[in-house]
């Protein structure tokens, strides 16, 4: 019932983000590395795009790429209309619309729970600080985890830490979150309560772009799953389809090694 | 046996409470803690300068964009080489020596001469001491305050820098700890320092033994004093965890 409802739904809808020819190259010592190799995506809004792929196949390089964590080496990134790889794009502007989830969860250990939230809307003048800090306390209630605003993060388990790390992400009130791996440095008894809140908002209409190795979650949340693979993306479509009926014989290897 | 006792006896007579010489070592004491404490002072906002550029020019440099702010950190960049290798390549009694006969050949204020002397020196020390600390936390700070809409100054302000000083507090200390004995060389440009203190005592009564043993003792006893709160600010730090 859920797919046949979304199936349809992404080719309409406003466009967020249009990626062309994205490229990455690497230069190390003695080689180049070709992480994106011309990498093409539209994202609409409310869109939620799950990409898979074998580690080292450029999932967190195009990722990275969207907020211009990594400088891509060549294409465009339009975002909300601008091109954002441009050199007159101020992109800590962009990066302020632009949630991050990271594997590693980056929380800042020097500072309490609360601070690592509301820190960064206070300091860019989006709210005051008592503002902040009821936003925060009510995501933080969103996620069951008021009572530790107190707390620093080494008080934290992972799941608490990458639950905290989204809402870190949540209060600057951005347009899209990007997810890479958030899982993946998980204890197994503790994916699940990340899953939840990320399910818990992509129902809210969030737009998403998700790095994850959970093909459950794909395939419940997903409108569109891409399987990237040496640095391109080399098949896309719905979760049914990719999942039931792949085409390309390496989304067919892949998939097949995971199952 | 008596005898030699009352022959030390006598010495320290001589040599501290006679004409109220104690207070050439008090006096001098006062000049080599304040040399010392303004001079690290100096020393870590110097430091800390040259750390953020080094380390930020080791890491952006090789994959920057050509254009004004490329040219920028690799002059600064350069700049800071040049200091650390100058000031780490030179003895300190000689840096002193030309801040005061020639840097500063107008103005007689000696203190003033050294403090900036021993800061600029110290610097050098706190810029590698900062900088192994820049690149003891991890990098994926720096990308979570940049993926908050931070400029890179801001998150090196707010999120690298306080967690680097966390890590090197007790380093830093021990560079208070090693600038104390270091000053003691401040007397080449007539500053009376404890050292030069107990020179000119010296000087005048003709006796080595009380005025050197005397320096030395409070030299020693103010490295273990500083030494034993840098253990304990270790422990402190090591206890908690954020
Ligand atoms: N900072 C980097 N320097 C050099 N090579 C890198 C860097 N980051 C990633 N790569 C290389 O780029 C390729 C893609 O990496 P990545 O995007 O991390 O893959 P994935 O997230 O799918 O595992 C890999 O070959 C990886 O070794
Ligand atoms: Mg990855």
């Amino acid at each position: 019932m859920i797919t046949n409802q979304k199936t349809v739904e992404p080719a309409t809808g406003e466009v967020m983000i249009s990626v062309h020819n994205l490229q990455k190259h690497f230069l190390s010592a003695k080689s180049e590395v070709r992480a994106l190799r011309g990498v093409d995506q539209t994202i609409v809004k409310g869109e939620k795009l799950v990409v898979i792929g074998p580690s080292g196949s450029g999932k967190s390089t195009f990722l990275r790429c969207l907020n211009r964590l990594e400088e891509p080496t060549g294409g465009t990134i339009i975002f909300d209309g601008v091109d954002i790889t441009s050199p007159e794009c101020n992109i800590n502007l962009v990066r302020r619309r632009m949630g991050m989830v990271f594997q590693q969860f980056n929380l800042f250990p020097h500072w309490t729970v609360l601070d690592n939230i509301t820190t960064a809307p206070v300091k860019h003048r989006l709210m005051t600080r008592a503002e902040a800090v009821d936003k925060a306390m009510s995501l933080l209630k969103r996620v069951g985890l008021e009572e530790k605003a107190k707390s620093y993060p080494s008080q934290l388990s992972g799941g608490q830490k990458q639950r905290i790390a989204i809402v870190r992400a949540l209060a600057m009130s951005p347009e899209v979150m990007l997810f890479d791996e958030p899982t993946s440095a998980l204890d197994p008894e503790m994916v699940g309560e990340v899953l939840q809140v990320m399910k818990d908002l992509a129902e809210d209409g969030m737009t998403m772009v998700v790095v994850t190795h959970e093909m459950g979650f794909a395939r419940e949340v997903s409108d569109r799953v891409a399987f990237m693979d040496d640095g391109l993306i080399v098949e896309e479509g719905t979760p049914q389809q990719i999942f039931t009926n792949p085409q390309n014989k390496r989304t067919q290897d892949f998939l097949s090694k995971l199952l | 046996m008596s005898s030699a006792l009352d022959n030390l006896k006598s010495q320290f007579i001589l040599n501290f409470v006679e004409k109220d010489r104690w207070r050439y070592f008090v006096s001098g004491l006062g000049v080599t803690l304040r040399i010392t404490l303004f001079a690290v002072l100096i020393g870590i906002v110097l430091g800390t300068l040259v750390a953020i550029v080094r380390s930020t020019g080791d890491k952006l440099l090789p994959g920057m964009r050509k254009g004004p702010g490329r040219i920028f950190l690799g002059i600064a960049n350069g700049l800071c080489k040049i200091y650390l290798t100058v000031i780490r390549g030179t003895p300190v009694v000689i840096q002193l020596m030309i801040s005061y006969y020639i840097i500063f050949a107008s103005s007689r204020n000696g203190v003033l001469i050294a403090i900036i002397a021993f800061g600029i020196n110290s610097g050098a020390y706190v810029a590698e001491i900062v900088r192994a600390g820049i690149m003891s936390v991890d990098n994926g700070q720096m990308e979570a305050g940049r993926s908050l809409g931070f400029t890179f100054v801001q998150t090196m302000a707010y999120i690298i820098i306080p967690q680097a000083f966390k890590n090197v507090l007790p380093s830093l200390a021990n560079e208070f700890i090693v600038l104390l004995k270091e000053t003691s060389v401040a007397g080449y440009v007539a500053v009376r320092d404890l050292t030069k203190a107990g020179d000119i005592v010296r000087g005048t009564t003709y006796s080595a033994f009380m005025p050197l043993i005397g320096v030395a003792l409070v030299y020693l006893i103010l490295v273990v004093f500083f030494s034993w709160l840098v253990g304990k600010l270790e422990r402190r730090l090591r206890a908690s965890d954020h």
